[in-house]
């Protein structure tokens, strides 16, 4: 079993909502965003960069197989599981930053304050909270927990707290355009496996040699 | 102790308590009080870092130098190149502490060390080297031990012949303090080199430059102390000279390699290898022109004989090279962190390449959320903190010096 993300971007309507459902769900502190929509080639989101050129690009952790993120974790905080998700214990963190510094990706999010200041400084109204309201451990090591420390780094976790109920990730269900699927990369036979095989799924930064999890299928034609 | 003495090391003190009042106030509000943020996630901490373990370098290396090659004339000067290796890879392992986001769990990394981790083979690489240097300080003190009075008098190893002993003993752990000496650069060059992420990092001649830089800048480091304990009476004459031919020797190498690597790398032309190279000559222009500019003078200036056997010239020599050095380690950050990893030439658009930027973590109205470039500086609290550090290698030395039999009398 290989947990994978198929992304398909000829279905992206980039509104944004896995994104927002990331961060509502998972309680992402004020200005963390584990999962950002970008319009490659514009400064603007939802502006063409040239003409007759515009689609979106949703990206989030890439759980890759060849992870320098979990390689580079001096205490073994960040982790991949047998399935090949990549994880980090809260507890274990000790903030050096070296995953951040290491992932090509830009995903990893580090506690600069406590999530509580971050609030206040976002001016959020008091009291105001949102997200999955348990923490959530796995094996032991907690991978969610709806209040944030200071010093730690964070990610997008592959929604490990909903998948250990059979659910889909937030980002997934949240998905308007249905572009989002996800499934065992390993089963050739998996509706994601299908998909890869047969629209030209691609990756992020192949030259790397990350060998993400996430794949991506090319649309088919740019929106105008 | 005079009363110069006792007003820097009361200067020292009082930028120590500085730092440690800053690192206390980082800890209770967290690392949101200095400038990095999510997309440019080290800055002055790790520069820093990188600093000490280059001044580290000369202190053993002299020593090795001395019993390994038989380059006598250094000897009045060991026992200084022990203490400054061992003061500054104190160092070296204290700026870390401020850059974590959770220093209390440093136990962590004895607890689960990773292997694979370059951070955890340079905490091993800093821990040895830094008792090594301890090791070696308290060797060739020996023969001078046994004269004190009290603490030192009772940790005074009881052999027959101090001198005979501290020398062969020497001679006999000359050979892995070289390897030491070398390995901790390779070591902390390889936490960088070794990160396919990032372009300006990754690159084979890190290492080598790595251990050249250091080679310049530690020596550098050790004469200024030797100069400011012996002076410069024509005894020490030509135990500078080598030291000036040995400094001027690794800054060239240093230099060559350093533009050797721009040269291929600006040939072929990547776009990647494109944008670090402007961020580096253009942006960061005069930084790079003090980098090279500032211990080439000090080079100059060391290897003149006349120049030489003033006070003021080899210390102003010595702190051009430590100052160029210093910058050339700030500069490891810019283009490594202002270069988007993830740059992608989107779908149908030929000939460009985007920089897909990354939420930056931090909330300020006017700032944008997603950057892709930050033009980081050092805020008021990570400057104190390092200077706190710096002090405390200054302090660490001038009371060493003070307290134990390092300056031989007469
Ligand atoms: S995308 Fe980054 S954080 Fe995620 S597994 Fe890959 S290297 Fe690690
Ligand atoms: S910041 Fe935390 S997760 Fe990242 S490398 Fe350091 S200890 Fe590991
Ligand atoms: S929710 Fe779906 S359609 Fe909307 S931006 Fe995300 S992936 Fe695209």
């Amino acid at each position: 079993m290989r947990r994978g993300m198929v992304i398909d971007l000829e279905k992206c309507i980039g509104c944004r909502s896995c994104a927002v459902a990331c961060k509502q769900h998972n309680a992402q502190p004020a200005g963390s965003w584990w999962n950002r929509v970008v319009t490659p080639g514009s400064d603007r989101h939802l502006t063409a960069s040239t003409p007759e050129n515009l689609y979106f690009l949703p990206i989030h952790c890439q759980h890759c197989n060849n992870a320098p993120c979990v390689k580079v974790c001096p205490v073994g905080a960040t982790y991949q599981t047998d399935d090949g998700t990549v994880l980090i214990d809260f507890e274990r963190c000790i903030g050096c930053r070296y995953c951040m510094a290491a992932c090509p990706y830009g995903v990893r999010q580090f506690n600069w304050e406590s999530s509580k200041d971050g609030m206040q400084r976002y001016e959020y109204q008091n009291n105001y909270t949102y997200g999955y309201p348990d923490p959530f451990r796995l094996d032991g090591r907690l991978v969610y927990s709806p209040v944030r420390i200071k010093g730690v780094v964070e990610k997008c976790h592959f929604c490990a707290h909903y998948q250990a109920q059979g659910l889909d990730p937030a980002c997934v269900r949240a998905c308007p355009g249905k572009a989002r699927h996800v499934g065992d990369l390993d089963d050739p036979d998996s509706r994601v496996s299908q998909m890869i095989r047969q629209m030209n799924g691609f990756t992020l930064l192949p030259e790397k040699g990350t060998r993400p999890n996430v794949y991506y299928l090319p649309p088919k034609r740019k929106e105008v | 102790m005079g009363v110069s003495k006792k007003i820097s090391l009361t200067v020292f003190g009082l930028i120590m308590a500085a730092g440690a009042l800053m690192w206390l106030i980082q800890l209770w509000r967290g690392l949101i009080l200095t400038d990095m943020n999510n997309a440019y996630s080290w800055g002055l901490y790790v520069s820093a870092l990188a600093f000490f373990v280059g001044n580290a370098a000369g202190g053993l290396v002299l020593s090795s130098m001395i019993y390994l090659f038989g380059v006598t004339a250094l000897k009045p000067f060991a026992r200084i190149g022990a203490l400054c290796a061992f003061a500054n890879v104190a160092a070296a392992m204290l700026i870390v502490l401020p850059d974590l986001g959770r220093p209390f769990r440093v136990l962590n990394l004895l607890l689960h060390p990773q292997i694979m981790s370059p951070l955890v083979w340079d905490v091993i690489v800093l821990n040895l080297y830094a008792g090594l240097s301890l090791i070696y300080l308290y060797l060739l003190m020996l023969p001078d031990l046994a004269a004190r009075t009290g603490i030192l008098k009772k940790i005074t190893l009881p052999v027959k012949d101090p001198a005979g002993f501290s020398d062969t003993w020497a001679r006999r752990l000359a050979p892995f303090s070289l390897v030491a000496a070398v390995g901790i650069h390779v070591v902390t060059a390889w936490i960088f080199a070794t990160q396919g992420a990032r372009g300006w990092w990754h690159t084979a001649v890190m290492a080598p430059d790595f251990v050249a830089a250091a080679l310049a800048s530690g020596t550098a480091v050790v004469m200024l102390v030797a100069v400011l304990c012996y002076g410069t009476a024509d005894k020490f004459q030509s135990a500078f000279r080598i030291m000036a031919i040995f400094i001027a020797t690794a800054f060239f190498i240093h230099i060559f390699l350093m533009y050797n690597d721009f040269v291929i790398h600006a040939w072929y032309g990547t776009d990647h290898a494109r944008e670090t190279l402007a961020i580096t000559l253009q942006e960061y222009g005069l930084a790079h022109a003090f980098e090279v500019l500032a211990p080439l003078a000090g080079v100059v200036l060391l290897l003149n004989a006349r120049v030489r056997k003033t006070m003021s010239g080899i210390m102003a020599g010595c702190l051009l090279i430590i100052a160029g050095i210093f910058i050339h380690r700030i500069l490891l950050m810019p283009a490594a962190f202002n270069q988007m990893p993830l740059t992608l030439a989107p779908l149908g658009s030929q000939h460009t390449l985007w920089s897909v930027p990354i939420a930056s973590g931090r909330y300020a109205p006017p700032a944008e959320t997603f950057v892709s470039h930050h033009s980081y500086f050092p805020t008021l609290v990570e400057i104190l903190i390092f200077a706190g550090v710096l002090s405390f290698v200054c302090a660490l030395i001038l009371v060493a010096v003070h307290q134990l039999p390092v300056v031989k009398e007469g």
